[in-house]
């Protein structure tokens, strides 16, 4: 039994985190290993520093038995090991040879004299693509447009990609986060394959129950320290979610039925079309009731955010009808779909829920510091702004030295909650609910959570879109599943099964038939 | 991952020691600027005395001579306003180097209406030039402004490109339809008395005519309120009473200012150019403050400068604000050219071939000043000091007024990238999130 | 990007729209009518119109090398607005270069072998000083990560005050007679082909430079790994950097090549244009070399034919210009400006820039 790698005593400093703390980690030759952690427990930072990306403090690697370092990507693909990020690296305008040769391009022989200007030989690297994507069951068109690809296409890419350049060591982090349940199996498949033709695989993860599908070893880590390894034979999940919290976790969330009454938010055969003229939303009717929670499963990419941006007026409307407590909003600016009583979390904090530069007081107003009591005609009332600032800092228990302190300086977990904190903070009638709890630690979800139940049961109907199946069977009454910009079906949460939503999520109705 | 930076704890001396670093900031990047100005005059010359003659003129030149300082402030004026028109830009995201186009622009306006009317009295005349001048700038920024809004087009780019079609247009109009047919030179015709900008030594015999003096109160009774509404806002809540003291001070004015200017006035010599445009660009500058820091408005435009996508989430609209921060850029702008015709030049006119060199230094005070209005008012002085002083200093020393240029784009390079003067002089750099706004990535497209 | 554009995109429809369009089909048929006026009226034969579209490549030089250097420049992910100034430097220093070289060589070789060599020893100085403001760029821009439209306009208002000042000090009067600026050089055979021959090949060298650079930037570009790397560099620097590559180091030589480039279109103004530098000389046309680069979509060929575009604009108005004497200059001279306006309006649809471009790179 050789070991593939070996990694003792890493440490990592960040200012002000202690990222990696004396990590010891063990890849074994052909084993596939799992290294469970929740968000910011410093996986990412350990395999990074194992690709060269960054740098250890303290501590050696040791690869297939010899102690090296590992200053780059360079020296790290030089020793075998591939990386296939959670967030692609591929270059859209490229075509897939392209992206695949990159960094280490086969040029025209007679050429090869004029150096980094000779001419590139993109048909002999597209015929060993083939080969490859043979060998190892990869589907890949070495021609296409990587923009034009679907993204369980641009993962297989990716690992085209480390194969190309020899890797026998390979770091998946978090791939199944943009892959529907049929396709992570069909991933979890080629690993299995991958592994058994020799190929050492370390994947991370944060769902508890991936590990139990595919991994031969699972590691734990837990605020930057490597709490243990198991065999998945020896383990449950109470006890990896333990491990991984270091307390006991409540895995489902705890509410009460819900009292659907009347309905707030009505969908009449929407259609929206995204940035580049598709119809990402195709005739998509439902409606949600006051006091109810309505999940909106899916892969990430089948639509789900431009009927976000479409019901939040964001985004123009093809065709169709929006309609909220009885007001037409669908063609409404973003402020009057808020003044009718909307709040919306958005799904990408930094981009759209805050204004990272300005500090937590304004942001806390961001959305109605033009009305009274906030503003006086044109003058802002400063006085009345911070006071609903201290308070709001409070009930929502945001982590901030002060009220000035600029958002970007605060965590993920406090930068939600300060978005949170800014929509709830109004009378919602209606609560959309974007990814609310990505990558945040387990103490953030939980609360967040707690709040959107609190909203639904104050008498506001929630919109949930998550692709955190998890969080969507704990969170809804109901579920509907989109898929290619149709809602397949709308379940009851209570009878819904993992099974039949994956089903629906990758476009099966019936049995066999696909959309 | 959660963020890498956390709040960092903060003990009062740590933040003593880094406002001292702050304000270190300007004044060692000052201090660069000169010193290596001071080597290319040495290079150039060839002659360590003349680095010193040089000096010396400058700084006669700009506050000891007779008149020296007075003539610095009327330097300074054009670039207060034009850098709080680049400022206010900034603030939006937006990059406006067509100030000096707009100045041109806002120049000619003004020079039409000032002599288009005749006997018209200074309390409209006055006003109403100033008004065309800013409305002019505001109608050559808000161009360029509508099609950014509209169709995305890079406002670098298109507002450069009014800058030349502005200096192109004005020397057309000064040429031909504008032109003074009286004058020798060509240029446009004098302004009326009643258009032009007030200068100090001038103001006890304006002061004569009662609706000038009527102006003059209403103009204290307003400040006068605002000043209320700003120190004693509690001790007097009440709208009346504060009007109340606000009339009162403005019929004292009234009756009381004429004859005690007649009496004692601090501004006697008659050739003592510093004009009312002074003041005129302070109050701007306490404006633009209070629009961007303390109203809605200004809110909006700090967020689309910060984060537009995040903006829009808010509901702002960000055509809208486009639009409208280019339209307040260039009446700003507009108003600066307005001030130069009807106050700093000696003709009270607009000469062809008028060039001014404003527009780019201006975005280095606003830049070194960081787009604070205050910032501004200190960095104004400072450009406008060393641009009067140059001439002194050419005088003296014989080395050519454009070393001051390239001693202000040093000034530029060091206040754009304070990082290459901590760099220089080895400061280790905080790690702040500052609200600094993202003056545009790269060309906005898809 | 979130930038206020992106942004706008979702809601506002950006093909140009149709009274810009409007606009540029009014220009183009007053201004046609006016040189077809000119050409039936027999005042501007077949020698006139050669010599317009002649006078069109000539102008299109500096502006095709400043939109090459932009091209260079954001392929790989930095904005380069300083190419105006990089121009200026060079035209100034090229003059100087040209004057004080023909003195000091004229003893040893002679009037016209001299002149010769002056001539190219000051394409290489205004190239050098063009790099010069390029790495200046560079560095603050890549290394300290300043912003780059902010750093470029550094470089514009230094490259303004420093030619400004060696002007007033050294070349403003009392000048030595220089050698001139280059000579047509005719391509021997070709230049005789009607038509198209004294257009095309009866130019001056730093024209005919132009034109190989579009060829070898378009090779370049596409068909080299240096060229893919850059692409890549300048769309998803992470990518890259995941793969090897050097981002900084790729972003440095690209600013460099594009600064020399900008370097031959600035001594054009100085060496080929006219025998005399003036502060600003300029004009604008290295941001009308942008405009270009962007209605070029960021590619070479592309930006050549917009720099055309721009380059027959400035010289069918210069034509009109000449047998028209009775409209005031000015009124044409605003033209080309007004032109830039409106192409960059969107008139020709959408152009999207390097997904990466003006993006300062952190590694995390």
């Amino acid at each position: 039994m050789t070991l593939a790698l070996q990694a003792s005593g890493i440490t990592k400093r960040f200012p002000g985190v202690l990222a990696n703390d004396h990590v010891n980690f063990e890849l074994e030759q052909g084993e596939i290993h799992a290294l469970l952690g929740e968000n910011g427990a410093g996986k990412s930072t350990l395999m990074n520093i194992l690709y060269g990306l960054y740098q250890p403090d303290e501590g050696q690697i040791t690869v297939n038995g010899k102690p090296t370092r590992i200053t780059s990507p360079h020296d790290a693909i030089a020793q075998g090991i591939g990386m296939v990020h959670q967030h692609f690296m591929l270059v859209p305008p490229l075509t897939v040879t392209e992206n695949i040769m990159l960094g280490q391009e086969s040029v025209v022989g007679a050429t090869q004299v004029l150096g980094g200007l000779s001419v590139l030989d993109r048909r002999s690297v597209a015929a060993r693509v083939r080969e490859l994507s043979h060998q190892y069951g990869l589907e890949v068109d070495p021609d296409a447009f990587v923009r034009d690809l679907t993204v369980g296409a641009q993962q297989r890419i990716e690992i085209v990609k480390a194969l190309y350049r020899a890797a026998d060591i390979l770091i998946l982090d978090e791939p199944t986060a943009v892959l529907t349940p049929q396709e992570a199996d069909e991933l979890f498949v080629i690993m299995r394959s991958l592994a058994k033709q020799g190929k050492s695989i370390v994947f991370i993860t944060h769902k508890l129950r991936e590990v139990f599908a595919v991994a031969d070893r699972i590691s734990v880590m837990r605020a930057g320290q490597m709490v243990g390894t198991v065999k998945p034979s020896e383990a449950t999940t109470e006890m990896l979610a333990e491990m991984m919290v270091g307390r006991k976790v409540i895995l489902t969330v705890d509410k009460e039925e819900a009292h659907p009454a009347e309905e707030i938010l009505h969908v009449q055969n929407l259609r929206v079309m995204d940035d580049r003229k598709h119809m990402t939303v195709d005739d998509v009717s439902f409606s949600v009731r006051a006091g109810e929670i309505l999940g909106v499963a899916g892969v990430q990419g089948n639509g789900q955010t431009e009927l976000t941006e479409a019901l939040t007026g964001l985004r123009r409307v093809a065709d169709g009808h929006v309609t909220i407590l009885g007001h037409d909003t669908t063609h409404a600016t973003p402020r009057q779909v808020v003044e009718v009583g909307t709040a919306h979390i958005p799904e990408d904090r930094h981009k759209h829920g805050l204004v990272l530069a300005f500090p937590v007081r304004d942001n806390l107003v961001l959305c109605s510091y033009y009305h009274s009591p906030f503003a006086k005609g044109v003058e802002l009332d400063f006085p009345v702004i911070e006071k609903q600032a201290e308070e709001l800092v409070n009930t929502f228990d945001i982590r901030t030295p002060s009220i000035n302190t600029s958002a970007g300086s605060l965590s993920g977990g406090n930068q939600q909650k300060v978005i949170v904190a800014r929509e709830l903070s109004r009378p919602v009638k209606l609560l959309i609910a974007s990814q609310p709890t990505r990558g945040l630690d387990v103490g953030s979800i939980e609360f967040i959570h707690q709040r959107i139940v609190e909203a639904r049961d104050k008498g506001a109907a929630v919109l949930l879109i998550s692709a955190e199946l998890d969080e969507i069977m704990s969170l809804s009454d109901r579920i509907a599943v989109m898929y290619k910009g149709h809602i397949l079906d709308t379940l009851d949460a209570e009878t819904a099964t993992r099974e039949q939503l994956g089903l629906l999520m990758a476009g099966v109705v019936k049995e066999g038939a696909h959309v | 991952m959660s963020s890498a930076t956390r709040a960092q704890p903060t003990t009062t001396q740590s933040a003593l020691l880094r406002m001292l670093v702050r304000a270190a900031m300007p004044a060692l990047a000052l201090v660069t600027a000169f010193v290596l100005g001071a080597l290319i005059i040495l290079i150039t010359s060839g002659n360590l005395g003349t680095v010193g003659t040089a000096f010396r003129g400058l700084i006669y030149g700009a506050l000891i001579k007779p008149s020296g300082l007075s003539e610095s402030l009327v330097a300074t004026v054009p670039y207060i306003l034009l850098s709080l028109a680049v400022a206010v830009g900034f603030k939006a995201g937006l990059f406006n180097i067509g100030a000096e186009g707009q100045f041109y622009i806002g120049a000619i306006c003004a020079a039409f209406v000032g002599q288009a009317f005749h006997g018209l009295p200074a309390i409209i005349h006055l006003p109403l030039t100033l008004g065309a001048g800013a409305l002019g700038g505001a109608i050559w920024a808000g161009i360029p402004g509508y099609l950014k809004a509209r169709t995305g087009a890079h406002e670098v780019i298109s507002t450069m490109m009014m800058n030349y079609v502005a200096f192109r247009f004005a020397e057309y109009l000064v040429s031909f339809p504008l032109k003074d047919p009286l004058a020798t030179a060509v240029q446009t015709p004098r302004v009326s008395s009643a258009a032009e900008l007030w200068t100090f030594a001038d103001i006890p015999a304006r002061l004569q005519d009662p609706l000038n003096a009527l102006a003059v109160a209403l103009v204290m009774t307003f400040l006068t309120y605002v000043l209320i509404r700003w120190l004693f806002a509690r001790r007097l809540p009440h709208r009346l009473t504060r009007w109340g003291i606000a009339v009162a001070v403005g019929l004292i004015t009234f009756v009381g200012l004429p004859p005690l200017t007649r009496l004692w006035w601090p501004f006697p010599d008659q050739y003592d150019r510093l004009h009312t445009g002074l003041l005129l660009a302070i109050l701007a500058a306490v404006g633009v403050w209070w629009l961007l820091w303390k109203t809605t408005i200004g809110f909006e435009m700090r967020t689309v400068g910060a984060n537009p996508t995040a903006a829009r989430y808010a509901g702002v609209s960000i055509t809208r604000n486009i639009i409208l921060v280019m339209a307040i850029s260039g009446a700003l702008a507009g108003l600066a050219g307005t001030v130069e015709v009807l106050g700093v030049s000696i003709c009270r006119c607009l000469p062809l071939f008028f060039s001014s060199g404003y527009g780019f230094d201006s975005i280095a005070i606003a830049l070194l000043a960081n787009n604070n209005p205050f910032g501004i008012l200190a960095a104004s002085f400072l450009f406008g000091a060393m641009r009067n002083g140059a001439d002194t200093m050419e005088l003296y020393s014989g080395v050519s007024k454009y070393v001051i240029s390239v001693i202000q784009s040093l000034l530029l390079l060091f206040a754009a990238a304070p990082a290459v003067v901590r760099w220089m002089y080895r400061i280790k750099a905080e790690r702040r999130v500052e609200e600094e706004a993202v003056a545009m990535r790269g060309w906005g497209g898809g | 990007m979130s930038t206020a554009t992106s942004t706008l995109a979702r809601r506002v429809p950006l093909r140009g729209t149709w009274w810009v369009t409007a606009l540029l089909t009014a220009f183009g048929l007053v201004a046609a009518w006016w040189l077809l006026n000119l050409i039936i009226g027999g005042q501007c034969g077949e020698k006139c119109v050669t010599d317009t579209l002649a006078q069109m490549f000539r102008v299109a030089t500096p502006i095709a090398c400043a939109a090459f250097c932009g091209v260079m420049c954001e392929r790989a992910g930095v904005v380069d607005i300083g190419i105006e100034g990089k121009l200026l430097m060079g035209a100034m220093v090229g003059y100087a270069v040209n004057l004080f070289a023909f003195q000091a060589l004229k003893g040893l070789m002679g009037v016209e072998a001299a002149g010769n060599l002056s001539r190219w020893l000051a394409v290489l100085g205004g190239v050098i000083a063009s790099v010069i403001l390029a790495a200046l760029h560079a560095v603050v821009s890549i290394e300290f990560k300043v912003n780059q439209i902010i750093s470029g306009t550094v470089v514009n208002i230094l490259s303004l005050g420093v030619t400004g000042y060696f002007y007033r000090q050294f070349l403003a009067e009392n000048l030595p007679p220089g050698p001139g600026t280059f000579p047509i050089m005719n391509i021997p055979l070709l230049d005789k082909i009607p038509f198209i021959g004294p257009i095309l090949f009866q130019q001056k060298p730093l024209t005919y430079m132009m034109f190989i650079l579009v060829f070898a930037i378009q090779y370049v570009l596409f068909f080299t790994p240096w060229g893919l790397r850059t692409r890549a560099v300048g769309e998803h620097p992470r990518a890259a950097d995941t793969l090897g590559i050097n981002v900084f180091r790729t972003r440095y030589i690209n600013v460099l090549v594009g600064g020399m480039i900008a370097g031959l279109g600035g001594v054009w103004f100085t060496l080929e244009a006219v025998d005399v530098f003036n502060p600003g000389m300029t004009n604008g046309l290295g941001f009308i070399g942008l405009a270009a680069m962007i209605f070029g979509k960021w590619s070479p060929f592309g930006a050549l034919l917009g720099a055309l575009i721009f380059g027959l604009g400035n010289s069918v108005t210069s034509t009109i210009s000449i047998f028209r004497p009775d409209v005031p200059s000015q009124i044409p001279q605003m033209l080309p400006y007004l032109l830039t306006i409106i192409v960059l309006t969107g008139v020709v649809g959408r152009a999207i820039p390097p997904a990466a471009d003006g993006e300062p790179y952190e590694k995390q």
